[in-house]
């Protein structure tokens, strides 16, 4: 319910109905249709909706819910609730199936209970993310099923039919929605509402549960058998529709049937065209041999590796079904990054032998040069005190590690605060590998849900190497960067104190970053120090407060235009998005500024200043 | 919501094909953001190049940005209130090209060059005006209607508003529409429907 005790619309018990619904409620909308009993995950751009979206509806909808602490968790717990026989879902990004990589290459020897489905949202075109991969490769690699929807529906549907087919076959289930699926809204249909659901038990088999070597072998041949009923199911299944009785193939996969869907009606070639859409993998023979056979040549569109392409031309060659195939291979699409529908349609153009799009004669514009939109610190954020500071007793010469959250952004001018970064963690490790290579001090920056996420393990080790590093831990109470989801801080005691004392640290600052003389003391007590040190810096998100109508409201600052001699410091150290230069003039604008004094402390004229009788904020 | 938010779920309860996507998620951090909402185009998330009927810009350089999507068929209502990106201050110190935030009459001008049906105007103001600057998406979503490219009257949204909104809440958010309705009174649409 919301405050208004209206229910949220995923819960709506209207079946036959349909509603316009984003891609990732459409997954927790079919997982609900599934009788889904159990949820957990970690956020990630493009999947965090899914979790954010459990969280508000799990009480009202029965579902046992959590924000775990990293991947590998997530899975391991989704897993073992499974193995009581919980239909279970678990929830991340691309990336979060690498960090669960673990237990999910021995999950499907081991096998479910109750049926499971992993979440796992790709990113072509690197919006958020350090990489693009592409997931389908698992199921050859690891005997996953794989559904690979190309709109909302299809992601309701999919989702709803991975439960069934992981507890026909006892395999982990797959489902790999994009960027353009998860967040794009399209109208979905209501499936009913299971009445009843798994019964909940744990029945002991420890030769069916652990994977000695000896279980292992048994479980490995049964695998072979698993994996080739899932290709069956599959073939049975709606998930591999065919349009057009036209001699020129088309296969494609994922968003990008969208995008061929829309072209073929738009260039209006519905009748040369046959269109075959790969719904999920493997790929049963059996819908593919047929297609082959009714056409002349095969167009694949798929977006990441030329994954369907290979397959298809594999399974062309070994039944000696001598077509043309194009696709990346040919250099009809491009190897990198996502798909559009003029890139489409530019490539069935040439396919059917068609002229080229047409490009409207537009006057190219006398067009000013276009500054950059790219994300920044928040105003009043602590991280950029933190690394104002920081930067100040260690210098321009440090090596400065960072890692994954908004703490990113102290990449590039003005603060300069990342140097190298890998992923999840890795800034305390790489600072090691730095620091035990040349001896130096090196830094490393990583956040309060990271470091509970993966940076526990690299500090060990640090500490048992004795590398001179000292680890920078900006707490900020909350998981911010992909929604304000709660990490282990939260409840507000000194969990991330505590624990690195625990891990064998004995040189532990705690400090508020805004509290400069403390925070700038123990900045240089570890510059100077021996071995591993670690600074915690402890002050809350200033946008999970506002949004939560908690913490000081504080009066914006204002720069006294009398007094400011426009020396540039404020700007050219802080890159605060509050504080403008116009005509010359520095200025800072009243509806950014969050008051947290940061500027008005470094300006040497002392021409900044709160303003005076400002309304109290809420 | 979102003005995408609103036409999304204006349209489908109107039993409209809908399809539209987003890149989100970095508006906070001040990154820019944009949204596409089709209505009975097909299931593509994304708009071809040349192709929008409407751009609704609620900041001039991102209005500029999404040029590629504007031909002289388009109409383009935009925002004329600068939000300047925090990098033009970093250039501008660094006495580096990109140290100023371009003229709001270049970029006009450069997108009338492309498409005579332009509304420029300083929503932002109208949304103060109505008593919050964060009603400018209602104040633009009122151009939008106002300017009847829709076949939908502005007093069907602002039914939907209120069923969506307690009372207390839509009134700022209506007298923000209105004023949008009001501010276009003048413009000729593009002749017919899209």
């Amino acid at each position: 319910m919301n405050a208004r005790g209206v229910p949220h619309p995923v819960l709506e018990d209207a079946p036959g109905t349909s509603a316009s619904f984003l891609g990732n409620l459409a997954i927790v909308r079919g997982a609900l249709e599934a009788g889904v009993q159990f949820v957990s995950g970690y956020p990630g751009t493009p999947a965090s909706e899914i979790g954010d979206t459990f969280a508000r509806i799990a009480s009202d909808a029965d579902v046992l819910f959590e924000y775990s602490v990293n991947e590998k968790v997530a899975v391991e717990i989704a897993f073992g609730a499974a193995l009581t026989g919980a239909r279970s879902l678990c929830s991340m990004k691309h990336l979060g199936l690498n960090y669960a990589g673990d237990p999910i290459a021995t999950m499907p020897y081991v096998g479910v209970e109750g049926g499971m489905v992993i979440v796992s949202a790709g990113d072509p075109s690197l919006v958020t993310s350090p990489n693009e991969q592409d997931q389908r490769h698992l199921t050859r690699f690891l005997f996953y099923p794989i559904f690979d929807p190309a709109t909302p529906e299809d992601a309701r549907k999919m989702t709803r039919a991975a439960f069934e087919l992981s507890e026909a076959t006892r395999l982990p289930v797959i489902l790999r929605p994009t960027t353009r699926v998860c967040h794009t809204s399209g109208r979905v249909e209501l499936g009913p509402l299971p009445r009843t659901r798994n019964p909940i038990r744990f029945e002991k088999a420890p030769e069916r549960y652990v994977p000695l070597p000896e279980n292992a072998r048994r479980m490995r041949r049964e695998l072979t058998e698993r994996y080739s009923l899932a290709e069956r199911w599959l073939g049975r299944s709606e998930f591999f529709p065919r349009t057009g009785r036209g001699k020129r193939g088309v296969i494609a996969s994922g968003v990008a049937t969208a995008y061929v869907q829309q072209v073929v009606s738009e260039l209006h070639v519905e009748r040369e065209i046959s269109l075959l859409q790969i719904g999920a993998y493997p790929i049963p023979e059996t819908a593919l041999a047929d297609f082959l056979l009714s056409v002349d040549s095969v167009l694949v569109v798929e977006e990441l590796t030329p994954f369907v392409e290979d397959w298809v031309s594999l399974q062309a060659f070994r039944s000696g079904r001598q077509i043309p195939i194009y696709g990346k291979e040919t250099g009809h699409f491009p190897l990198e990054f996502e798909y559009g529908p003029d890139l489409v349609e530019d490539a069935l153009r040439r396919y059917l032998g068609l002229a080229s799009r047409p490009r409207a004669a537009v006057r190219v514009p006398e067009l000013p040069q276009l500054p950059p939109r790219p994300p920044v610190l928040c105003a009043g954020c602590p991280h950029r005190t933190s690394f104002y500071l920081a930067r100040k007793v260690f210098g321009k010469k440090t090596v400065y590690c960072n890692d994954i959250g908004c703490y990113t952004l102290g990449y590039g001018e003005p603060l300069d605060s990342a140097d190298v970064l890998l992923c999840m963690g890795s800034s305390i490790s790489q600072a090691s590998g730095i620091a035990r290579t040349t001896g130096s001090r090196t830094v490393a920056y990583i956040g309060d849900s990271t470091f509970f996420h993966s940076g526990l393990p690299a500090l060990v080790n640090a500490v048992q190497a004795g590398d001179p590093i000292t680890v920078l831990i900006l707490n900020n109470y909350v998981t911010a960067m992909t929604g304000f989801q709660p990490s282990p801080t939260g409840t507000k005691r000194p969990v991330i104190e505590d624990t690195v004392r625990g891990l064998g640290v004995q040189e532990i600052y705690s400090v508020d970053p805004f509290d400069e003389t403390a925070a700038l003391e123990a900045l240089r007590k570890a510059r100077g120090g021996d071995g591993v040190n670690v600074v915690v810096f402890n002050s809350p998100c200033v946008v999970n407060e506002a949004r939560l109508g908690i913490g000081a409201a504080r009066a914006p600052y204002v720069i006294d235009e009398a007094l400011c001699n426009a020396c540039s410091l404020c700007v050219r150290e802080l890159g605060c998005p509050a504080i403008f230069v116009e005509d010359g003039k520095y200025f800072i604008d009243p509806d950014l500024c969050d008051g947290c004094d940061l500027c008005a402390r470094l300006c040497s004229r002392d021409a900044i200043l709160p303003m005076p009788d400002h309304e109290r904020r809420t | 919501m979102t003005a995408a938010q609103w036409l999304t779920s204006f349209f489908a309860d109107r039993g409209r094909e809908v399809t539209s996507g987003q890149l989100h998620g970095m508006a906070q951090r001040g990154g820019d953001v944009s949204a596409s909402v089709a209505i009975d185009c097909g299931p593509s998330p994304r708009i071809a190049e040349g192709r929008a009927d409407v751009v609704l810009g609620l900041e001039p350089v991102e209005t500029a940005r999404s040029l590629p999507f504007i031909s002289s068929s388009t109409t383009v209502l935009m925002n004329t209130r600068t939000v300047v990106p925090f990098v033009v201050a970093q250039s501008f110190v660094r006495k580096r090209n990109g140290g100023r935030y371009p003229e709001v009459s270049e970029l006009e001008a450069a997108l009338r060059a492309v498409t005579p049906h332009l509304v420029a105007l300083d929503f932002t103001r109208l949304a103060e005006e109505s008593g919050s600057p964060r009603t400018l998406n209602m104040v633009m979503l009122g151009a939008l209607f106002g300017i009847g490219l829709l076949p939908d009257s502005p007093g069907e949204f602002l039914e939907a508003v209120r069923s969506r909104i307690p009372p207390r809440l839509s009134s700022s958010n209506e007298i923000a529409f209105l004023s949008g309705v009001r501010a276009v009174e003048s413009f000729q649409p593009v002749g017919g429907q899209p």
